[in-house]
């Protein structure tokens, strides 16, 4: 089949300019890294903010784990101190933020069968499941295409830039009218806030491919089809990949608003109820930290997976 | 003669015959009249032992003021009231210089004569607040309920907006911290049409209801609207299937999405101007009620910090009062019309629709505040609603261990002012007049809901309070046949006090035991006793106004469940329907 002969000539208009400019950018920040030695005789301090501030310095895992502690336990720390003492002693008031102690001995309160937690769990993680799937269906070919083509770029950036800055907590009294009360209602609230997160990533990743791979293809004779499917797209494969596991966590952060309406179950349904309803505020950090810890533990699956399907992007 | 000697008594039989019969004279009055006065409570009676001259004593002392339908509470509020943690620092903000007592609202018009006191809503000292009571407030719009709570329990704002239903949610957990504890001293407005329940057609009253979808936002005034409207029908909530939004606004808007649907709701609780514009705008969809007809039962209120309220007792008094000019001066139009201006500025609305929203709540002046603080008798005082409330709110699994009301309501300034008499002017006017109607003619509309109580009628008897009786026939002292007779009065009398505007037709019934073997008249006539004798208690213990009960006797025409017509204890009954006001 013959494409059109606008999308020739544009993409023969794109092939040509940008190569050589790159190599520039590397050299000053090297420079920067050979710094610190020389100051090191000087001064003492220099030596100490010196090996903090190193740049691009390598990390130990064990080091690595036991630096990512230290604004945990320096937070609880500000937790403790904060929610210390007697309720009517406290920096802050136990019903806007419980104690430590409060926080742990309520986590049985939420286990109780009528708090339903662990369906609430995948019920949540059913929704967000669902209207990841959708938003990728329709942003994925959506955003190659914008990527790929300047004119499909042209066509449905202004959308694209409308829905980036669109205030996602407005959609809800609409999608309620669009989609009803039940299930489709959350799911089709979470595609669209998933997918106008998704789509100018998708474009970013196809577009920040870099020409030179193109000219290669070019000069080896592909087609448009093969420059899309075989270059194009498998390059920005794992800029895409990175999207996705970004684009999952956007369903954790509006799962709340998701499950506003009609929900009888769900991670945001008990966070909601137990908080209009005045409830201990242990339960509405309890069911934070639980969305949060399944984010972070479904992150790490993703990262996971990375590892798995870009092997030659860790082996760099 | 011999003959008659053997016929007639000796002269000492004679004196025995005589002693009996003064004897029993004797016993009779002692038990049937002497006892009688002596009380029926044994625990309130004289205590064992003591004898008593029944001359010398005054059982009741003399009343001259005849009879009154208030009996004022006797309790000290301090008393019950938790007090502070005296080693507690008090956790709010406060300049003592500037003296700002921040008081946030939410969008609803009941706030209007705070603003109109407070000459706008910024802190100024053009304010009856400032030039009176010598502080300023500033009012705040903080819609969101749990925001605004969140301010209170933080100490950014000293006082929390609510209805009473919010405080039932809200108290428990403030109440861990001895300085948030909840105290409510005034109520601002009943909801008086701001508040409604819009149902497809084809839903005649709130018994269709059963089986059916209702949608409103859940844990707010919407919710209690419902569910105790469900649960004095008869109807287990869990019978109905609940749909929530977060909103009011939403839950209309999800009502009206839905028409025509598969899955259509078949009602929504909202707001005005939502209830009054579905019905206009979606066909075959009405208002099943609003709180124009069930206009005493969303109280709004406000609570101050316990911290607070023990370190300024003054400024509650003159936030108290001041409201209660606010709503002197709002009675001239131009001030109104400026006190509207004033609050559309703080909302950011047109001053138009605030003057829309003026009849959606009826301010509560010093009088009707004093009727629902301080009259133990009113039937939808402080402590019934609270009580009411819990009872749902239990129902309905939203607490567990509720508050009692006189841990909250502190009605110690309500009774200054009265001592006072600065607001003696200000007269109950909320009061519904209803003119004589009959029966026939208030059923031509179908009820907003009827609730069937059962009392246990002694067979043949209409009275509620009948003693139970022995084996032959004879009543036992002290006793009452049906003992939740009482309480299933109270029962009645705070639904119809809930609807203060509706008519309410009582409908007595019989069994149908002796069918064929007495005159169908006669059966009526005891059905209609039956019905008269609730009315009767229901106007002599909580005052209602007798014509705004209309009677009937169905007989035993009408069994309880038509499928199970011999079940007599069932239908010796009495039902209850609550109608819409006539002026609708």
């Amino acid at each position: 089949m013959k494409l059109p002969a606008f999308f020739k000539k544009e993409t023969k208009v794109k092939k040509i300019k940008p190569v050589r400019e790159k190599p520039a950018r590397e050299k000053p920040e090297k420079k920067q890294e050979e710094a610190p030695p020389r100051q090191r005789k000087a001064f003492q301090l220099a030596k100490f903010t010196g090996s903090i501030f190193a740049i691009r310095e390598d990390v130990s895992p064990f080091t690595a784990f036991l630096l990512s502690m230290i604004p945990i336990v320096l937070l609880v720390i500000i937790w403790t101190l904060v929610t210390w003492g007697p309720v009517e002693q406290r920096v802050i008031s136990s019903i806007i933020m419980p104690s430590p102690k409060e926080f742990v001995q309520a986590i049985p309160k939420i286990l109780t069968p009528e708090k339903r937690l662990g369906a609430g769990i995948l019920v949540s993680l059913a929704r967000i499941t669902g209207g990841f799937l959708i938003a990728t269906a329709l942003a994925l070919p959506l955003g190659v295409l914008m990527g790929s083509f300047s004119k499909f770029r042209a066509a449905f950036a202004p959308i694209m830039i409308v829905g980036s800055y669109i205030p996602i907590p407005t959609l809800v009294p609409l999608t309620l009218v669009w989609f009803g009360m039940e299930e489709k209602q959350k799911v089709g609230f979470l595609a669209i806030a998933t997918f106008v997160f998704l789509l100018p990533a998708f474009v970013k990743a196809i577009s920040d491919v870099d020409d030179v791979f193109l000219n290669t293809g070019y000069t080896l004779g592909a087609n448009k089809w093969h420059i899309v499917s075989k270059i194009l797209f498998p390059i920005a494969l794992p800029e895409i990949y990175n999207s996705l596991r970004l684009g999952f966590g956007v369903g954790f952060t509006w799962i709340i608003m998701a499950e506003m309406i009609g929900a009888e179950s769900g991670l945001g349904f008990i966070l909601k109820n137990a908080q209009s309803r005045g409830a201990d505020s242990s339960i509405v950090y309890l069911v934070l930290t639980v969305i949060v810890l399944i984010a972070f533990l479904i992150d790490k699956l993703w990262e996971l997976g990375y590892r798995a399907l870009f092997r030659y992007k860790e082996a760099r | 003669m011999a003959q008659d000697k053997q016929e007639g008594l000796t002269p000492f039989g004679k004196v025995i015959v005589f002693l009996f019969i003064v004897g029993l004279i004797g016993a009779g009055v002692y038990f049937g009249f002497l006892k009688k006065g002596g009380g029926t409570g044994g625990s309130t009676g004289p205590s064992p032992g003591k004898t008593i001259d029944m001359t010398k004593l005054n059982i009741e002392a003399p009343d001259l003021k005849g009879i009154t339908t208030v009996q004022e509470y006797k309790y000290v509020p301090q008393e019950k009231l938790p007090a502070v943690d005296p080693k507690a620092i008090s956790g709010y903000k406060w300049d003592k210089n500037s003296k700002i007592v921040e008081f946030p609202i939410n969008i609803w018009i009941g706030w209007l004569p705070i603003i109109a006191a407070n000459h706008g809503h910024k802190a100024n000292k053009e304010s009856i607040f400032y030039k009176k009571y010598g502080f300023q407030m500033n009012i705040t719009l903080i819609d969101d309920p749990v925001a605004a709570r969140n301010a209170f329990a933080a100490g950014k704002s000293h006082i929390l907006w609510g209805t009473l239903d919010m405080m039932v949610l809200f108290a428990p957990e403030l109440m861990k911290d001895s300085r948030t504890a909840p105290r409510i001293y005034q109520q601002i407005d009943w909801s008086n049409g701001g508040d409604g329940i819009v149902v497809r057609d084809r839903i005649k009253s709130v018994q269709d209801l059963r089986g059916k979808t209702v949608v409103y936002a859940q844990n707010s005034p919407s919710q209690y609207y419902i569910n105790s409207l469900l649960i004095s029908a008869g109807i287990q909530p869990s019978e109905v299937k609940h749909k929530y939004t977060n909103t009011a606004f939403e839950a209309a808007a999800a009502f009206v999405a839905s028409t025509g649907k598969s899955d259509q709701i078949d009602a929504v609780v909202s707001w005005a101007p939502d209830i009054y514009n579905i019905p206009e705008k979606v066909k075959g969809t009405k208002i099943l009620s609003t709180t124009a007809d069930a206009n005493k039962l969303i109280a709004d209120v406000w609570a101050v910090r316990a911290d607070f309220a023990k370190d300024h007792p003054d400024i509650i008094k003159g936030i108290v009062a001041g409201i209660f000019e606010g709503m002197d001066k709002l009675q001239n139009e131009s001030y109104r019309v400026q006190a509207c201006q004033w609050m559309a500025d703080l909302y950011g609305f047109d001053v138009g629709e605030i003057k829309k929203m003026l009849q959606d709540a009826h301010s509560t002046n010093f009088a009707e505040n004093k009727e629902f603080f301080m009259n133990a008798n009113n039937p939808a005082n402080f402590e019934r609603t609270w009580k009411t409330i819990c009872f749902v709110y239990r129902e309905l699994g939203l607490i567990d261990a509720p508050v009692q009301f006189d841990q909250v309501m502190d009605f110690s300034v309500m009774a200054d002012i009265e001592k006072d008499g600065t607001f003696a002017h200000q007269k109950d006017s909320y009061k519904t007049v209803f003119a004589p109607t009959s029966f026939s003619k208030v059923q031509a509309e179908a009820p907003i809901l009827t609730q069937t109580i059962r009392i246990n009628f002694y067979p043949n008897s209409s009275n509620i309070f009948e003693p139970q009786h022995d084996e032959l026939g004879n009543a036992l002292a002290n006793t009452t046949y049906d003992p939740n007779s009482k309480s299933t009065l109270e029962k009645v009398a705070r639904l119809a006090a809930q609807f203060e505007a509706a008519t309410i037709a009582i409908v007595g019934h019989t069994d149908g035991s002796r069918k064929g073997q007495v005159p169908d008249e006669a059966v009526k006539k005891l059905s209609m006793a039956r019905a008269n004798s609730v009315k009767k208690e229901l106007v002599e213990k909580y005052k209602f106004d007798p014509n705004k009960f209309v009677v009937e006797g169905a007989g035993w025409d009408k069994p309880f469940d038509p499928g199970d017509p011999e079940n007599h204890a069932k239908n010796r009954r009495v039902e209850i329907s609550v109608y819409q006001p006539e002026a609708k």
